[in-house]
């Protein structure tokens, strides 16, 4: 499978299965898009009659054509069904990532937040040190012969249990040599209690940092609101500010969350950007449909345009000698993910978890409050096998919607709780967020076409 | 002319005689937390997937 399109100067060709990328000029594009059902005379001769093209130069591009057929690097047949959930069965067990709610309780009152203020449909609770250390017991005991292992510190808001945060670090810290095993925290922060001392641990102990900050003032402080339906805009910037200064380098994301009030979310990024945040995130908002909060069908055309002009913004800003990051725009063409990985699904519910201030399982952060899905708890392990096995089944073969999608392996089949929200089954399709997730990755392409080539192939060509 | 430039891209399908040690990072656990995004993991095993 292949696919075409066309975004700013450059023409661009994808193949799924080898993930090959070309870029290509127009004549190339179209004769690529013939390529597969009309045979070379035919082709060349409409190639001839279209671009009044010299015929020796037209016979050599559906040669070259033909060579990355035979190369693999066009029109590659989908031969990894069989390995689908082979990665998973070798690993079955094993689990290496843990969301730890340190705090299912929240200072801000956010109007969008999908674990309502915290609580998860719950009672307000923060974990203790003895439910910690067992969560994380329990992901060296069942971690195998994994050696990096990811906590995240999160909630509701993760820094109103601090001395427990702390307090697990130095367990987990303390239990590394002897286990050979290596933790990589992160903590996901609304920045209210962000002090001297918060800064200095992060800054020490954690591999990331994710600050939750929306953009422009009237829109973050729309929703994100104390108990007193104050914005937080004012209090938080200048600690995300004095924080990121002192991370010196290390890994961080800005990371906001665009509603129907802000699909327009560009202006957002350029907020951050001038408050001297260049590492940057920026998310569609999780709710149910109807919600006031959600992206409606009107939004589409919006964001999906952000997303080029992203683009365009990236490249402008890097020829300036300003460069900024955007999560999703971080693709590593030749270094990135093996087909293991980009066939077998997020991990949720297999290699990952999130654990509840009681130290219940579930198969993320956003399953957490849904008791059909708890698996199990930290002392017993998981002990609803079945509902495990449903994740385990999520692949990128699971969903039939996905099958005839380009970008299946850029993404694996997509999120499971997108997924659940939107139809009502984890291996269902949230087609919202695939039309978001494709122009992201058209984009994210582009931007390594931009960066390689400066010049598409028929720039030279023209005038 | 060239008509065709190819940028250098890991192989999936070489990368399926070798890959799979499962170091890697789960996807979600980053910056996200909302949606599933696989391609923009780093492979831990770099010097395996330079060589494919």
């Amino acid at each position: 499978m292949i696919h075409r399109y066309h975004l700013d100067d450059y023409y661009i060709v994808l193949d799924t299965c080898s993930g090959s990328v070309h870029v290509v000029d127009e004549i190339a594009y179209e004769l690529i898009g013939r390529y597969e059902d009309t045979d070379r005379e035919t082709l060349l001769k409409e190639m001839q009659e279209r671009f009044h093209e010299d015929p020796a130069e037209l016979a050599e591009c559906y040669d070259q054509v033909t060579a990355l057929k035979e190369q693999g690097k066009l029109f590659a047949p989908d031969t990894f069904e069989s390995m689908a959930g082979e990665l998973k069965a070798r690993t079955s067990g094993v689990v290496k990532a843990l969301c730890l709610h340190v705090a299912h309780t929240c200072n801000l009152n956010c109007a969008y937040c999908f674990a309502s203020q915290g609580k998860y449909h719950g009672e307000r609770a923060v974990m203790s040190f003895e439910v910690g250390k067992q969560a994380l017991d329990f992901l060296i005991a069942h971690s195998g012969t994994r050696r990096n292992l990811e906590v995240d510190f999160f909630g509701g808001e993760p820094l109103m249990n601090f001395d427990v945060v702390k307090q697990l670090v130095a367990y987990a810290r303390g239990r590394e040599k002897e286990t050979g095993k290596h933790f990589r925290f992160t903590l996901t922060t609304n920045g209210m209690l962000i002090d001297d001392d918060v800064i200095d641990f992060a800054n020490r102990e954690m591999s990331n940092v994710v600050l939750s900050l929306d953009g422009r003032k009237e829109i973050h402080d729309r929703c994100r609101v104390d108990y007193a339906g104050n914005g937080s805009w004012e209090r938080i910037v200048p600690k995300f500010q004095k924080l990121v200064k002192a991370r010196g380098g290390k890994n961080y994301y800005m990371r906001g969350t665009f509603t129907h009030a802000n699909p327009d979310f560009l202006e957002d990024i350029k907020v951050m950007l001038d408050l001297g945040f260049n590492e940057l995130s920026m998310e569609p908002v999780v709710c149910a449909a109807g919600d006031p909060a959600a992206l409606t069908e009107e939004d589409l055309p919006v964001v999906l345009k952000q997303y080029e002009d992203l683009a365009r913004l990236m490249l402008a800003r890097e020829k300036e000698g300003r460069p900024f990051t955007f999560y999703h725009y971080m693709l590593d063409l030749s270094g990135g993910p093996c087909i293991y990985k980009r066939i077998s699904g997020c991990g949720s519910g297999t290699e990952y978890m999130a654990v509840t201030p009681w130290g219940d399982l579930y198969p993320c952060h956003q399953f957490v409050g849904e008791e059909a899905f708890r698996l199990g708890d930290v002392w017993q392990g998981v002990t609803n096998p079945a509902v495990q096995q449903e994740f385990a089944d999520c692949n990128v073969y699971a969903r039939e919607e996905c099958r005839d999608c380009w970008a299946r392996l850029y993404c694996s089949g997509g999120c499971a709780a997108n997924a659940w929200h939107s139809t009502g089954s984890v291996r269902g399709v949230y087609k919202y967020g695939c039309e978001l997730f494709r122009k992201r990755m058209e984009c994210a392409i582009m931007l390594q076409a931009a960066r390689r080539l400066p010049k598409a192939p028929d720039a030279e060509a023209q005038p | 002319m060239k008509h065709i430039q190819t940028l250098e891209t890991r192989n999936l399908c070489e990368s399926a005689k070798n890959g799979g040690c499962g170091e890697c990072q789960t996807s979600c656990q980053s910056a996200c937390k909302t949606s599933c995004g696989i391609a923009n993991q780093q492979c831990e095993n770099r010097e395996q997937a330079k060589a494919e």
